[in-house]
Parts: structure tokens; C-alpha cells; sequence
């Protein structure tokens, strides 16, 4: 799942802080309790001699400290003595403490002296220390707690700041969803400070410029070639009418130049549908009126009457309601005669044509030997179906053009019942 | 009868001079806007068949020029472009009809005979053939001076093969120019078969003298 890019960094910051945090409270643990040792030690070293300078005024006191007391230090004869006996040796030992009602550690001190005669004498001076595992649970918790506010700070920051900073691309990513091709001015720049996104907008203008620029360029040229093609095609068509009023020619012949002349006329036909498809991305059919459908059904209903009894086609109409609606009526003529043309070329013999006019919609439904169509290829152009010979495979592409222009108007392509059904409805 | 062929492709121009001239019309021709500037505004013809794009200035100026003098000639734009707004414009600057191009022979003859029917004085224009006659302006059909019923698509058929008895009616102009561009189907032959075969029968049962003859299976011819 894609991420916001305002949180993608999070996860970085959240771990690497942490890590940081940690090695910083090892080092920092370290370096305290090396402080807190060496600052207990120099106190009970001071201690020992403060002792043994107090057992040289009076030496009573060594009678009086065989037991920890009050002064949580004891000193006892020596009977053997060794060499080193005032060497100092520190260790940690835990000691019951009835303050606490449980062990607790203590630093002690163990070390030895003479006294003013010369006899030897051992001392252990102890003291309470720090309860590491309690510092170390404090520490860890302090660290959380500091943890916490400065990732939740981060979080918070990142949050919105970029938000706000990124609002820009967002908007810019908004004006481009709303671009339509075709129409240069559908995405608008977006004004920003952020020298990042300012070379974005302009490098998405100059991009929608080019294409325009290209699609436009591949509009003229189709249209100019479709034009240029007439002339010639005008030409050669006429001359082979000559030809053919020519008696002398065998009947082989004649037919080779109807054949060649029938080719022509295909071609004829294929110029003129590519010349509706540019007209109508060229805006030529920009009027618009209100449209009534029945009447535009009506009367491509007559064109085809005599080709419609001469398929022996049934035509039943099932009007609801009249389909009213503000288009271009030249453009909603084509519309209905290519589907109807369609209806009536793919139709069985004898076959079924089936039309419904609703407020908001007009169904076409004819009967085919066909089977379903695929919906994915049929609006495409050149798409052509099985039985096809003499169609262009333009005619559903001009019809979806023509739909194209219309955003409030969709077709849909069901087949039911054993029919194709071609349904031109308004969106809610 | 008098034309002024104005287009400035040569070989589209000398196959039109050469029809109408096998039509029995008196033809001339202009190949640039000056050109047809200067006959469409100093000599009167029966029709003026004026392209849109030509070297030096648009058709439909001429068109302009010659309504502003008042030059009445009729005139039919033959256009290449076929645009709705070059057909308005066209005929609202007063033209008195348009032809796309390509075209048939058969389609040109058919609008130009019209245009200088609707636009001549004399009524006279009923067109006989054997002992069929056709009067265009009532769309009306007698044999021996008895009226036969047609219906609209069978009129207009046996109102090409009047405009030119004895010469070949191909299937698939009669199918374009009488039914349209939906007739383009792969099936129309056989249809405009059912269709002649309809009309022959009202003929003959008329006792026509003249038959609808199939040629080559290429199209019909009357005879």
C-alpha cells in the first residue's frame, strides 16, 4: 500500500532516533554510575583516615567499634598482618536495611591500619550507594518519556508542515486529474513559492503544450489528407463512369472497372467517416438546440423504411416518454442513423428491431446471429465483427466521439435476450 | 443550355466539361478566382457550378460578388470540404444548392437539370421517353397520358433513368444517390434488385413501351 510522503519519513525518524537514544543512554549510564563510584569511594577514603585520625586521639574508640553502629564502620585486631594491609579494596555487597525491609546495595570499604603502637587493625567502612537496577529503570523511563515528546514533536511537525507544504502538489495533482486531452485549458498551473513545485507546473504545461500541439498537428493532417483525397478520388471515379458508358467494352472489362470503381466508393465512404470524426473533435458541430429524439428516430426511421421491409424487419417502438435534451441536432442525426444503420446491417432476415424512449434514455435493440459483442473493442476504430464486409469500422467510434463530447451522455452495450442492445441514456 | 465550370483541378474540370458536353450543355471553364470572377460576372448562364477553395480567393466570394451586382445565375458549390458551415454559409449567401464531392455524373446532372428547371421561365420541362413522360415539377408519371402511382423512392428512380434513357445506371449510384448513404450496405444489390424489379412491373403493367433492362449485373439501363 502506497504511503503519504508526509508519513514515509516517519518510520526512519521514529527508528533512528530510537537507536540514537539508546547508545546515548548506555554511554550516559556509564559515565554516571563511573562518577557516582569514584565520588563514594573518595568520600569513604576520606572517611578511613578521618577514622584513624580520631582512633590516634582516642585509641577507646577501637574498643567501642568491633560492631557496625551508628557510624557504619568497624575495626578489628589483626592477628596476622600482612605487607599490604592498608591497601584499600572497594566492593558492592548487598545489605539488609530494616529502613526498606530488604536488601540494598552498600559500597564497602576494606582496608587496614596501624594504630599509635604500631598494631595492626583492620577496618571496613560501608555506606549506602545507588540502587542501580532502580537508576536504571528511572533513567529508561525519563528516556521514554523524552522519546515520546520528540518523535509525538516530529510526527506532529512533520504533520503539518508538510502538509501545508505539499498542498501545492496535491492541487497540482487535483488540476491534473482534470485534464482532458484535447483541451489545453482544462489544467490550470498552480501559483507556489516552492521552486520544486513551480518546475513541475511549468514542466507539466510545457508537456500538455507539446501534445496539444501534436494532437492538434495529427487532427489538421488527418482532416487535410481526408480533403486531399476527394479531388483525386472525384477524378478517378468520374473517369471510369466514361469508361463504363463506353458500349464497346466486353463484359469482363465492365465489370473489372464497376469493381475498381466500387473500391473507389469504399474509399469514398471510409474519407467521409474520418472527415466526421475530425469535424466533430474540431468543434464544427459546437451549435446546440434542444434536441427532441423521437423526431431525429422518426425520421431515420424513414430513411430506412424501404431497406427495413426489404430485410423483412419488424419494428416495434415503445415510447414512455419523448428523450429531450440540449445537443447539437445535426450531431444527435448520426448518432441515431449509425446505430439504426448498425440495427438494421447486423439484424437477422427476418429480425426484430426494438426501440425505447424514455425521459432520460433511448434503447436500441435489434435481434443477431452474432452472440454477445465485446464490449472492450467495439467503440475502437476499425473494430470490425465477423460477418463484416462492407462496413468501415467507424461508425460506433463516430458514434462514441460524438458521446464524448457530450459528458452528461453515455452508452452502454448489453446483449440480452438474444439481442444487441445499445442503450444512450443521461447520467443522473 | 449554358455552364460555367469553376474548379481548379484540371482533371476534375475536363471530366465535368466533358459530360455535360456529352449532356448536349454548352460548356465554360474557370480555373482560378479571377478567372471566375470575370465570366460569372459578365456573361448570363443557365447554372454556375463553383468550387469553394481556389487559387486566389474562396468560391464563396464569387458567390458574394455575384449577388451583390445582382447577377442571377443560378449556382451549384461543389465542394470538396462538405463542412455544415461552408453548406449554410453557401446557400445562405444564395446558392441554390450543394454537392459534395466526389459525386456521380448521374447526381450532378440530376441537381443541375433541377436547378435550371426551378430557375427558367418557360414551364416546359417534362421529360418523355417512348411513351412514358415524367414531370418534374408535379413529380408526376404518365403512360399514354394515363398517370401511374409511384411511390417516392420508385419516382426518383425512374427520374434518373429519364434523365438519361439508354445509358448504364450503375446499382450502387442508384443505391447512393435515391436512398443515401445508408444504403451502402453489403447487401444493397440484391436490394436495389427487390426495388427495380418493383417498379418494372408498375411499368409494365401500364403497358410502358420502355423496360428497365439489367446490364452485366453491373446496373440497369432504360430502354
Amino acid at each position: 500500500m502506497a504511503i503519504s510522503i508526509k508519513n514515509y519519513t516517519n518510520r526512519f525518524i521514529v527508528v533512528t532516533i530510537l537507536i540514537v537514544m539508546a547508545l546515548w543512554a548506555a554511554m550516559f549510564y556509564a559515565v554516571i554510575m563511573e562518577e557516582v563510584y569514584d565520588n563514594i569511594d573518595d568520600g569513604l577514603k576520606n572517611q578511613k583516615i578521618l577514622i584513624i585520625r580520631e582512633v590516634y586521639r582516642k585509641p577507646e574508640l577501637i574498643a567501642e567499634s568491633t560492631e557496625f553502629g551508628v557510624n557504619q564502620f568497624v575495626i578489628r585486631p589483626v592477628e596476622n598482618a600482612t605487607e599490604v594491609l592498608d591497601e584499600n579494596v572497594f566492593s558492592k555487597e548487598l545489605i539488609y536495611m530494616p529502613y526498606d525491609k530488604e536488601e540494598e546495595p552498600y559500597r564497602i570499604l576494606r582496608t587496614g591500619f596501624y594504630d599509635a603502637i604500631g598494631k595492626p587493625y583492620y577496618l571496613e567502612i560501608r555506606t549506602s550507594t545507588v540502587e542501580e537496577d532502580d537508576f536504571l529503570m528511572d533513567l529508561a523511563i525519563s528516556l521514554l518519556a523524552l522519546y515520546s515528546v520528540i518523535v509525538l514533536s516530529i510526527l506532529f511537525i512533520n504533520y503539518f508542515m508538510m502538509g501545508h507544504a505539499w498542498k501545492p502538489f496535491n492541487q497540482i495533482l487535483k488540476n491534473l486529474s482534470q485534464y482532458r486531452f484535447g483541451k489545453a485549458d482544462s489544467f490550470v498551473a498552480v501559483d507556489s513559492q516552492v521552486r520544486e513545485f513551480k518546475d513541475l507546473n511549468n514542466h507539466i504545461s510545457d508537456m500538455i503544450q507539446q501534445n496539444e500541439k501534436v494532437f492538434d498537428s495529427q487532427k489538421r493532417f488527418l482532416e487535410n489528407a481526408a480533403h486531399e483525397l476527394q479531388t483525386p478520388l472525384a477524378v478517378s471515379i468520374n473517369k471510369l463512369e466514361f469508361v463504363l458508358e463506353n458500349a464497346s467494352l466486353s463484359e469482363e472489362d465492365m465489370i473489372r472497372v464497376v469493381e475498381a470503381k466500387r473500391s473507389l466508393q469504399r474509399m469514398v465512404s471510409l474519407n467521409k467517416s474520418l472527415l466526421t470524426l475530425s469535424r466533430i473533435n474540431n468543434q464544427q458541430y459546437a451549435s446546440q438546440e434542444e434536441v427532441h429524439m423521437q423526431a431525429i428516430v422518426d425520421h431515420a426511421l424513414t430513411d430506412y423504411e424501404d431497406l427495413i421491409a426489404y430485410k423483412d424487419i419488424q419494428v416495434d417502438q415503445e415510447i414512455v416518454s419523448d428523450f429531450v435534451l440540449m445537443a447539437n441536432r445535426d450531431l444527435m442525426q448520426i448518432l441515431v442513423s449509425n446505430l439504426l444503420s448498425n440495427a438494421v446491417k447486423y439484424n437477422t432476415q427476418p429480425g426484430k428491431i426494438r426501440i425505447t424512449m424514455r425521459a432520460d434514455s433511448f434503447t436500441i435493440a435489434n435481434t443477431s446471429a452474432d452472440g454477445a459483442l465485446n464490449p472492450n473493442y467495439i467503440f475502437e476504430r476499425f473494430y470490425k465483427g465477423s460477418q463484416d464486409h462492407n462496413s468501415n469500422g467507424l461508425g460506433l467510434s463516430i458514434v462514441q466521439t460524438i458521446l464524448d463530447k457530450y459528458s452528461f451522455l453515455v452508452i452502454e452495450y448489453r446483449y440480452e435476450n438474444n439481442m444487441q442492445v445499445f442503450e444512450v441514456k443521461k447520467l443522473m | 443550355m449554358k455552364v460555367l465550370i469553376v474548379e481548379d483541378e484540371l482533371a476534375l474540370q475536363a471530366g465535368i466539361r466533358e459530360f455535360l458536353i456529352s449532356e448536349k450543355f454548352v460548356v465554360e471553364v474557370a480555373s482560378t478566382y479571377d478567372e471566375a470572377l470575370d465570366k460569372a460576372l459578365n456573361y448570363a448562364y443557365d447554372c454556375v457550378l463553383l468550387d469553394i477553395m481556389l487559387p486566389g480567393g474562396s468560391g464563396l466570394d464569387v458567390l458574394r460578388a455575384m449577388r451583390d451586382n445582382p447577377i442571377k445565375s443560378p449556382v451549384l458549390i461543389l465542394s470538396a470540404k462538405d463542412s455544415v458551415d461552408d453548406k449554410v454559409a453557401g446557400l445562405e449567401i444564395g446558392a441554390d444548392d450543394y454537392l459534395a464531392k466526389p459525386f456521380h455524373f448521374a447526381e450532378l446532372l440530376a441537381r443541375l437539370k433541377s436547378i435550371i428547371r426551378r430557375n427558367a421561365q418557360d414551364g416546359q420541362h417534362l421529360l418523355h421517353y417512348k411513351n412514358v413522360s415524367l414531370d418534374p415539377e408535379l413529380r408526376e408519371v404518365k403512360i399514354e397520358g394515363m398517370p401511374i402511382i409511384l411511390n417516392r423512392k420508385e419516382y426518383d428512380v425512374l427520374y434518373y433513368f429519364m434523365l438519361r434513357p439508354n445509358k448504364l445506371l450503375e446499382k450502387s449510384t442508384l443505391a447512393e444517390t435515391v436512398w443515401g448513404n445508408h444504403a451502402d450496405q453489403a447487401d444493397n444489390l440484391d436490394f436495389i434488385y427487390s426495388q427495380i424489379k418493383n417498379l418494372r412491373k408498375k411499368l409494365k403493367t401500364a403497358d410502358a413501351t420502355c423496360d428497365i433492362q439489367a446490364v452485366y449485373g453491373i446496373g440497369y439501363k432504360l430502354v
